[in-house]
């Protein structure tokens, strides 16, 4: 599948829910060129499941990760999908943008469409203090049950202590006389 | 023979075969080692470990049933070396051959596993509970091929008017392979191949390591065990493939190499008692080393279906033959 | 279509216990013979029978992500190479691309060949050091002493290439750091042809024994549909018939010219039906598969430059002026590795760094292997995905006994006096001490 095609038919399934998309196609290989797409775009929260769906119908869907980010008073998600796989040089990335404010972080979850994405899912929900509107298994899935912090928050107390405690431990290396590794 | 005599023989019996089954220890752990491309233990290994357990503190459980817990392993112990003293070695009678049979040997050697499986149920561990109920379903399905060869070789003896005949003693003075027919023949060779598969189940070897089953329960029946229990059980393991090695060799291939060689009087014990060794080894080799470097571990349910079952009809075609064979003979 | 059971409602603990009141729970993990990493599998099971098993990550993780936000991309090339110690260039490998990607640097296509050749392998490697640890599970101590016994070769010509056994150091924004030069290509041949003709020796002893096939066949299942909604990736989702790979679906490197194909068990003329056993079938298809790449790469390999910037201080200065985002994905002997990587202008390290390693996506599909299989087959089911936890999770805290947070300065002072104590018992009591 071709870039171009993917968001030709995301363009006419979800008008314009879908905000200022870009498509960047990039030429690789020596002998034999080939193209491979990444489309980056916004959306809604509410527009997400209608989004997953209208993937799903394009071709087969992988979603590789969800990254996040806390950029100030929002926090924002990229849930990067890969369509198209099973096909020689088929794949096209999918990157879609999400923000959401952070005294009110609840995203859809996309498990009922993508049962794979759980873990992702989870993963956000204890790293950047997001939640998932049902999600079928909302528990810790990589930090202590009992650790109430969000690792990639920029505005928790409790971890900022934590993390200036480390860093200026790391900072003391030479005062205590060990070599740097 | 005195009572004294026979306390003297009972020691000699249990030192030189302690010794000779951590040699063979030694030697199964080395050539698995170098059947498998390493180097391997040095030969004196098992007695190390022994020791090292010995000198370790012996931890019990606070989930486990204590008494039950502690007395498994001496029960397993005592009967291992008990069946010992039940086994001729070369030309030499049993030095029990008077207080029992080989019912009571067959019996004895059930004891060890049943201990393990009983200190298992006691230790109170998931994995050693699992592991007790897979050592009793796979005494379920080795303990009868094994008791049918058993008893099939000692009714035959009977029939033919040797006697006593479920004595050790009188089945390995007077081998069977030349007393039957071709029919009697073809069984005791499906008998002794039964056997030989049973022994690496009955040692708990693999592929029927399955209650010990290390990457997967951890060490099953022996997972809480440490210490003097845990060195305990390992002697009974060392103590029980030679009875178990010497039962196969007795039942089966008894001859001794005096005789034919025309050596008379204590050089010619000695010479058989050499040869018993040689022939005991073989046995392990064949049935426990190569076996176990050879195969991988199976599944409880597969054991019972895939090996142990038609071993089972082995041994129950082996016994039929035997039959028809006194039919044929006469007696 | 069978259907994917996730809700924890459905087979919650208070309704096992009245459905199956005869159920008990093994914990396996996270310190158990049958793993390699520390990770916690609790079954609950009847007789043999697994019910029900819950899973619960987190032993191993380290915090690399945040790590790697205080460092600058150069160093974290090789932060990232210690995220996993198996596919170790397979994480570098993606992370330069994210950054190449996001700095717009240019690759020579010398050092692209370069980077295919040493990413395969370690695909040979790691498929060898999986088929070990396979056997060693199943049991069969001999064939994993065999195996990882021929797997030396290969770790003995990547350290002749690249200077070390694992962890190559290989990989740079724009192109590689050491060339390997034509000197080489007899001995990288004569390797590759000493592999070829083990093949033969590997059907044998993995696909036509008994006793594997008794264990392994029919056993883990997963179905395809499950590989395709769960997201599986690599050989677990190949050997359920998913044709899934990023070298043939996402061109990068020089892929593109080598024509990969994604391999299932049809390709061996096998039925494909997703148990341990394809899973085999498909590892050993990629060591032949990559012994093909890169026998075509030292044929095709153009010379020419091995880097577009030579100067690492060049490099740190374009890259601190380099915004944007990037992302870079490789597949890796596991499955597909993918970094995401933000840059912002004036600031050296990245702001925003994402890893995920292919056990990450291969999580999923462990609940429905595992459903009604047998306590025996755990460790063969837990080993057939190749799980690398280390990679997947990326210690943060360390916790004492009493429920407290120990900290690592905390955990250190506690480490050293333990060893100051065993080592003045020693020395007290050994016979071969000092006295006093």
């Amino acid at each position: 599948m071709r870039a171009q095609e993917v968001l030709e038919a995301l363009k006419e399934k979800l008008g314009d829910k879908l905000r200022s998309p870009e498509l960047k196609v990039e030429e690789i290989g020596h002998r034999r060129i080939r193209e491979r797409g990444f489309l980056w775009a916004e959306i809604e929260r509410e527009d997400l499941l209608e989004a997953v769906r209208a993937l799903k119908e394009l071709g087969p869907l992988h979603i590789s990760i969800i990254s996040g980010a806390d950029v100030g008073e929002k926090i924002e998600l990229i849930y990067h999908f890969a369509v198209g796989y099973g096909t020689p040089d088929g794949e096209v990335m999918v990157n879609l943008r999400l923000t959401v404010p952070k005294d009110d972080p609840v995203v859809p979850s996309i498990c009922s469409v993508l049962p794979g994405a759980l873990t992702t899912e989870r993963e956000k929900i204890e790293f950047l203090g997001v939640e998932f509107s049902g999600i079928p298994d909302a528990r810790k899935i990589f930090l202590p049950d009992d650790l109430e912090a969000h690792p990639w928050r920029k505005d928790e107390p409790e971890l900022s202590q934590y993390v200036r405690y480390t860093v200026a431990w790391e900072a003391k290396k030479d005062e205590r006389g060990e070599a740097r590794a | 023979m005195s009572g004294l005599n026979a306390l003297w023989q009972a020691i000699l019996v249990l030192v030189g075969g302690g010794a000779i089954g951590f040699l063979y220890k030694g030697l199964d752990r080395k050539l698995a080692a170098r059947l498998q491309g390493r180097i391997g233990p040095p030969l004196r290994q098992p007695v190390l470990d022994v020791v090292k357990l010995l000198l370790k503190e012996n931890v019990v459980p606070r989930t486990a049933v204590p008494w039950l817990f502690q007395a498994a392993p001496f029960l397993a112990f005592v009967a291992a070396v008990t069946a010992l003293l039940y086994l001729p070695v070369g030309s030499l009678s049993p030095v029990l051959h008077s207080y029992g049979d080989l019912v009571l040997l067959l019996y004895l050697l059930a004891i060890p596993a049943l201990a393990m499986a009983v200190g298992g149920f006691a230790s109170g561990s998931p994995y050693a509970v699992v592991g007790a109920q897979r050592e009793i379903v796979m005494m379920m399905s080795y303990e009868f091929p094994l008791a049918i060869a058993a008893v099939g070789i000692a009714w035959r003896l009977s029939t033919l008017g040797i006697g006593p005949s479920f004595s050790l003693a009188t089945i390995a003075a007077n081998p069977l392979w030349g007393l039957v027919g071709p029919l009697g023949w073809i069984g005791l060779f499906l008998l002794f191949v039964a056997l030989l598969v049973v022994t690496p189940a009955e040692l708990s070897k693999i592929p029927f390591d399955i209650p010990e089953a290390e990457t997967e329960i951890a060490g099953g029946l022996l997972v809480e065990y440490s210490g003097v229990n845990l060195a305990l059980f390992y002697l009974a393991d060392v103590i029980k493939t030679l009875v178990i090695a010497g039962l196969v060799v007795a039942l089966f291939i008894p001859y001794g190499i005096a005789a034919p060689l025309g050596i008379a009087g204590i050089g010619g014990k000695i010479l058989d008692i050499l040869f018993f060794l040689v022939k005991l080894f073989a046995v392990i080799f064949v049935a426990v080393t190569v076996i176990r470097v050879a195969f991988a571990r199976l599944k409880v349910d597969q054991v019972a279906k895939l090996y142990l079952l038609p071993t089972t009809l082995i041994s129950l075609a082996g016994l039929l033959l035997l039959v028809l064979d006194k039919v044929v003979m006469g007696g | 279509m069978k259907e994917v059971r996730l809700e924890p409602e459905e087979m919650s603990e208070k309704k096992l216990e009245k459905t199956c009141p005869t159920c008990f729970e093994v914990p396996i993990g996270p310190i158990h013979p049958a793993l390699k990493e520390g990770i916690r599998f609790t079954f609950w099971v009847e007789g043999e029978k697994i019910k029900k098993v819950d899973i619960r990550p987190g032993f191993m993780h380290r915090g690399i992500e945040f790590m790697g936000t205080k460092r600058n991309l150069v160093q974290l090339i090789y932060l990232a190479e210690r995220i996993c110690g198996i596919c170790s260039v397979s994480h570098p490998l993606a992370l330069v691309q994210a950054v190449e990607e996001a700095a717009g640097i240019e690759v020579p296509p010398r050092a692209q060949y370069i980077r295919v050749i040493i990413g395969e392998l370690e695909r040979i490697h790691s498929h060898l050091l999986w088929a070990g640890v396979a056997a060693h599970e199943l049991g069969f101590d001999t064939l994993l002493h065999y195996v990882w016994k021929v797997r030396e070769p290969v770790l003995d010509l990547l350290e002749d290439i690249t200077g070390n056994r694992i962890d190559y150091a290989i990989p740079i924004y724009g192109g590689v750091r050491r060339d390997i030069p034509p000197e080489k290509y007899p001995k990288l041949k004569d390797a590759l042809r000493y592999y070829r003709s083990l093949v033969d020796d590997f059907v044998n002893f993995f696909l036509r024994d008994p006793s594997i096939e008794a264990r392994t066949r029919d056993v883990g299942i997963l179905t395809r549909e499950e590989a395709d909604v769960l997201c599986a990736v690599g050989p677990t989702a190949r050997a359920s018939g998913l044709r899934k790979d990023v070298r043939q679906d996402w061109p990068y490197f020089t892929y593109p010219d080598l024509e990969v194909k994604a391999l299932t068990p049809e390709d061996m003329g096998l039925e494909v039906r997703g148990d341990v056993y394809d899973r085999i079938v498909v590892r050993l298809l990629e060591v032949v598969q990559s012994i093909q790449i890169i026998e075509r790469c030292l044929e095709e390999m153009p010379e020419g430059e091995i880097t577009s910037v030579p100067k690492v201080a060049a490099l740190l200065a374009q890259l601190k002026k380099a915004e944007g985002e990037g992302i870079g994905r490789h597949e890796a002997p596991r499955g597909e590795v993918i970094h995401y990587i933000r840059l912002e202008a004036d600031k050296e390290a990245p702001v925003v760094w994402k890893v995920k390693a292919p056990t990450y996506s291969n999580f999923m599909p462990w609940f429905p292997m595992f459903e009604d299989q047998e306590i025996a087959d755990i460790p063969i089911v837990a080993a057939s995905i190749d799980p690398c936890i280390c990679c997947m999770e990326r210690v943060y805290l360390v916790r004492g006994e009493r429920e407290e947070v120990v900290w690592k300065e905390e955990l250190l002072r506690l480490s050293r006096e333990k060893t100051k104590r065993v080592a003045s018992r020693l020395a007290r009591h050994a016979p071969w001490g000092r006295k006093g």
